[in-house]
């Protein structure tokens, strides 16, 4: 394949498959479905951060008219879950507490009645007897010598650090001793929210064979499927998760949580149907959350600015679970040396506990964190050595071929362009030189993993399939776990897959994340794995199709076998001669026709193997942020951003845009004004007036351009968009306060206040 | 979020919505616009039983202007219609100010001025103003008609000096005295489309030689009601206005100004806040004033 195919389909800004139902508001979600006979959930939480629990009194709930079931961690089988099944000793939740509570909405009990009234009185009439203990409520607090252990049964060297992970190699120590200059910082990153348009909600239902149907909003259905079957002592196959419409997820809903255990629970004790939906409180109260981490980061330069070694120090807030913890500890230590060819680096990071809401996966995955602060002293770097920003990155950027010793090797790198390219665009070096009073310019940079190698899941399927059957009137079905949740696979598979078979988009007939119907598996939507992983599972499943049929034209013809077929404009046909051509469909007819009836199917998988240890394919890009201060308030507003980024083959443009500017909204949110304002682990910023996302009105205008590079590994050159694209706000927007104002943030979000504080004006 | 039961009420003439209220004191509970009281209700921070809605009485609405006398607001007239009213742009443009900078423009097209007043919140976006250029609120008890200076009517957050069987009915902002000027200035944590953490309402008339004949500055979201910075308008009086005239009373207001520490932003912060925006404006304001 070569780059500069010309594609009929791909690289077409298509309307997105579901735009047109979700515009009418006809498309369902999980709070939509309505069943026979269903009844309405809700949860008992904690309100107390850390405690054993004495006794819990039901009986004034259960009296409760319209109450059908209560139940709590007494009546659920005692079996652990969490996503990393490959280190059972990591799954630290049960679904309702069982003798301990850890944070502030940790699920204590579940209610299902004939109304959601009924179901919230019924929680308020639930008495539980706590017996209160000492809490952490921070990485210092949990570390301190007479901390509270979180997790007693579970061992650890350290008491409450979870897990850690180590990474080293170069010789650091000597590369130090030799650096020119050496930046020494602590920085510390804050929490946000997912934020998703739509609260997690499900709706379960056990039927007469004795198997069980959720449909939930979730990225990740087999995970669901298989941790229900776990904690349910079902089998897996007695499972069906399905998927509906999902309103985003941002790594929110990617596990299997304590809504969908109860209401498969319930649904399966009183054999009807139970819905569970979170309010935006609940959400926002107790929903996982970025993490908030505490980074020590020791970097070392020639005076030519060529970096010689960093030792990144890393203890991640994890809040009361592991949740997805772990491998945001193992991916902050790769995003710590990325980007930049780093000869020396010695990584430690720590998963910390804490008696706040577990910190779960979220959009950047450890890569806005550990970018913010390589960033930063990448702009602090320049700043002392007397170089522009762009230079020191220009000097020490990967490129393609570049290798991370030991972790891998960069398939197709469009940094250098990158930065070339935002130089360009925004007249970086005239336009530094010419601020006015209270302007700033700044710079940030990232890179992103296309989709995960570990398979810390410990699946025993491919990491994603795909399966097509072919019609001979000329159209597809394509069957795939993978999960739209709104990011737009549904319509990008489909462009895959009609690109290769020569069909139109409205030829394919989609079938998605159904884990009775679709093939297994697909590990789910998050760390930008969709687009590759299924991507290429579903080139192959069409390539099988496509061998079949050429036989059959190749025969209709009496081709010489050095023919090239090709697919196109719905027909199949020698590359040369396409006046010989084939309508698709007609080729499926012979195709069957030979076969004696059966049916043209394709089956295509893929596996990441002999790709290192983080991914596949990464993505880079650089952004310049223009911002005004206004030095009497701290108000910062954010003029202008600029961003060129390499995602490989952009697959649907419109859709990376949308993606680019979702990121920027998520970066400016997370540097300036989102966050969560606790006391006592206790989240006071509960509603969306005080938990602050940036509004239409606060999006700066903007240009992005892609850089052209196409990646071998990804289908037809493609590889992550939109999620590595939400680190490098917050440190572009933080050199620009800087630049305006002298003040460097190491310290987000980065509030008025602050910069106020960093001013001395307060 | 589902509502919880009650009685909707749609009365069609004032005398009938106060008998209502006297009816069904304490169980009852009025709306507008809805934009708050819907919102309360679905979270179940007020369960009335009887809900009444004043939007079928007729002469709620509109926004009138009488010269010598000033503009009326109705307390029907949605923010949306003072923020864009040409009346209100000519006679007080920043009470249209201060309704730009209330919610989003959804909300605008719902929710109305009297509404925004009513809820007595120490951080609304109207009452700045009001209170700064003297308004005084109608209220009715269906017999008979009060007028509340403004000054009067906020007794702590979410309470107001309306008795239980009386409708506000209108605003009434007199017209500015020859060679005044008002300002509004808010600041939030979020840049747009937002809760005010601080905001300031001054009003300033000069006499020929430019001196401060009367001032009222007004401070929101800095104690438990809209506060008057008292000190900052004693020391205006009589003084030739000038940058370090406007500054020190700016100093003076952070010393009225008596504001908590809370998740939108903390007591320091507030203060110095106060003072910035009050002397930003007092600049806006004589600027107004000397035009």
């Amino acid at each position: 394949m070569s780059t500069d195919q010309n594609f009929s389909v791909v690289g077409k800004s298509l309307p997105r498959s579901d735009g047109r139902i979700k515009a009418v508001g006809a498309a369902q979600y999980a709070d939509d479905i309505f069943l026979p006979g269903m009844l309405y959930g809700k949860l008992l939480r904690s309100p107390v951060a850390h405690a054993l629990i004495k006794s819990i009194d039901t009986s004034a709930a259960e009296a409760l008219p319209g109450v059908k079931c209560v139940i709590t961690g007494q009546d659920i089988p005692k079996v652990k879950y969490g996503n990393w099944r490959l280190v059972p000793e990591s799954q630290d939740e049960y679904a309702l507490a069982i003798d301990k509570v850890r944070f502030i909405g940790d699920e204590v009990a579940a209610v299902a009645a004939i109304d959601k009234d009924s179901a919230e009185e019924a929680i308020r009439l639930i008495k539980v007897e706590y017996e209160e203990l000492p809490g952490a409520y921070s990485v210092e607090d949990s570390l301190a010598d007479n901390a509270p252990v979180i997790h007693d049964e579970y061992k650890q060297d350290i008491p409450n650090i979870s897990l850690d992970r180590k990474i080293e190699y170069g010789d650091l120590d000597k590369a130090f001793a030799e650096a020119d200059l050496i930046l020494d910082d602590v920085f510390t990153v804050h929490a946000t929210s997912h934020a998703y348009m739509e609260p997690c909600s499900c709706i379960s239902e056990y039927d007469h064979d004795g198997r069980l149907t959720i449909w939930t909003s979730t990225q990740a259905p087999y995970f669901v499927q298989c941790l229900l079957a776990s904690t349910l002592e079902m089998r897996e196959n007695d499972i069906r998760v399905i998927k509906p419409f999902v309103g985003g997820g941002f790594g929110g809903k990617m596990e299997m949580r304590p809504w969908e255990f109860c209401s498969a629970f319930i649904a399966r004790k009183l054999g009807r149907p139970v819905k569970f939906t979170l309010t935006r409180e609940e959400e926002l109260a107790t929903g996982r959350r970025r993490h908030p981490m505490r980074i020590h980061s020791k970097v070392g330069f020639s005076k030519e600015g060529m970096l010689l070694a960093k030792e990144f120090n890393v203890h991640l807030d994890g809040g009361a679970y592991n949740s997805m913890g772990p491998t945001a500890c193992f991916l902050c230590g790769n995003f710590g040396a990325m980007l930049y060819n780093y000869p020396s680096y010695r990584y430690y990071g720590a998963h910390v506990y804490t008696n706040k809401p577990p910190a779960g996966a979220m959009r950047g995955f450890g890569a806005p964190q550990a970018l913010f602060v390589a960033e930063t002293q990448m702009n602090m770097a320049a700043e002392k050595l007397g170089l522009d920003p762009i230079d020191i990155r220009y000097m020490n950027a990967m490129e393609t071929g570049n290798e991370i010793p030991g972790v891998a090797t960069i398939s197709s790198c469009g940094f250098k362009e990158s930065l070339i390219k935002v130089a360009e665009m925004t007249n970086w070096r005239e336009k530094r030189k010419n601020l006015k009073p209270g302007q700033g310019l700044g710079l940030g940079c990232y890179s992103f993993i296309s989709g995960g190698v570990f398979n810390w899941f410990n699946t025993r399927y491919n990491f994603t399939s795909a399966e097509v059957r072919a019609f001979d009137d000329g159209t597809v079905h394509l069957m795939t776990m993978a999960s739209d949740i709104g990011q737009g696979c549904d319509t990008v598979l489909r462009q895959i897959l009609a690109e290769e078979l020569g069909l139109k988009v409205s030829d394919i007939r989609l079938t998605a994340a159904d884990t009775a119907v679709t093939p297994q598996a697909d590990l789910g939507t998050w760390g930008s794995r969709v687009t590759l992983m299924a991507g290429n599972a579903v080139r192959k499943a069409a390539q099988e199709i496509k061998e079949e049929l050429f036989k059959m034209v190749s025969l209709k013809f009496d081709l010489n076998v050095i023919h090239d077929l090709r697919c196109g404009n719905g027909n199949i046909y020698p590359a040369n001669r396409p006046d010989r051509a084939v309508s698709f469909g007609e080729a499926v007819r012979m195709a069957q026709r030979a076969k004696r009836g059966e049916p043209v199917i394709g089956y295509g998988s893929y596996t990441p193997r002999n790709k290192g240890l983080v991914t596949p394919a990464f993505s880079f890009g650089a952004q310049v942020a223009e911002c005004e201060v206004d030095k009497e308030t701290g108000a910062i507003e954010v003029k202008f951003m600029t961003t060129a980024h390499d995602c490989g083959t952009p697959i649907n443009p419109m859709s990376v845009e949308g993606q680019l500017e979702g990121s920027v909204h998520m970066g400016l949110g997370y540097a300036l004004s989102e966050q969560f304002i606790m006391k006592e682990g206790k989240t006071l910023t509960t509603t969306f007036l005080d938990y602050k996302i940036p509004c239409a009105e606060d999006m700066p205008p903007g240009i992005s351009v892609h850089v052209d590079t196409y990646e071998p590994d990804g289908p037809f050159g493609a590889k992550e968009a939109g999620e590595g694209l939400v680190s490098p706000t917050a440190p572009a927007i933080a050199d620009a306060v800087y630049a305006a104002t002298g003040y460097r943030c190491m310290d987000l979000p980065l509030t008025p206040q602050k910069v106020l504080t960093g001013m001395k004006k307060i | 979020m589902t509502l919880p039961q009650f009685t909707f009420l749609a009365p069609t003439s004032l005398t009938e919505a106060c008998a209502l209220l006297e009816k069904h004191k304490g169980k009852i509970k009025i709306k507008a616009g809805g934009t708050d009281m819907i919102v309360r209700l679905s979270h179940r921070a007020v369960k009335p039983d009887y809900l009444m809605s004043l939007k079928k009485i007729p002469n709620l609405d509109g926004i009138s202007y009488t010269p010598g006398e000033g503009l009326t607001i109705g307390a029907l007239a949605l923010l949306r219609e003072v923020d864009l009213s040409p009346l209100v742009l000519e006679q007080a443009q920043m009470l249209a100010r201060a309704a730009h900078a209330t919610a989003t423009v959804q909300i605008r097209n719902m929710g109305t001025v009297m509404g925004n007043v009513c809820n007595a919140s120490p951080s609304a976006d109207n009452i700045p103003t009001l209170v700064a250029m003297n308004a005084r609120i109608v209220a009715s008890c269906g017999v008979k008609e009060r007028e509340i200076p403004i000054d009067e009517f906020f007794l702590g957050p979410g309470r107001s000096a309306l008795q239980a069987n009386e409708i506000a009915t209108a605003i009434k902002v007199p017209t500015l005295a020859p060679q005044s000027g008002v300002s509004y200035q808010k600041i939030s944590p979020r840049s747009k489309v937002d809760i005010a953490a601080v905001n300031i309402g001054a009003m300033i008339t000069l006499n020929d030689d430019g001196e401060c004949q009367v001032a009222r500055i007004s401070m929101g979201a800095v104690g438990p009601t809209p506060l008057r910075a008292r000190q900052a308008e004693t020391f205006l009086l009589g003084k030739k206005i000038t940058d370090e005239t406007m500054a020190e009373a700016g100093r003076l207001a952070a010393e009225d100004a008596a504001p908590i520490s809370d998740v939108r932003a903390s007591r320091e912060y507030r203060k110095l806040m106060v003072e910035v925006l009050t002397t930003r404006a007092l600049k806006e304001a004589v600027g107004f004033a000397k035009n």
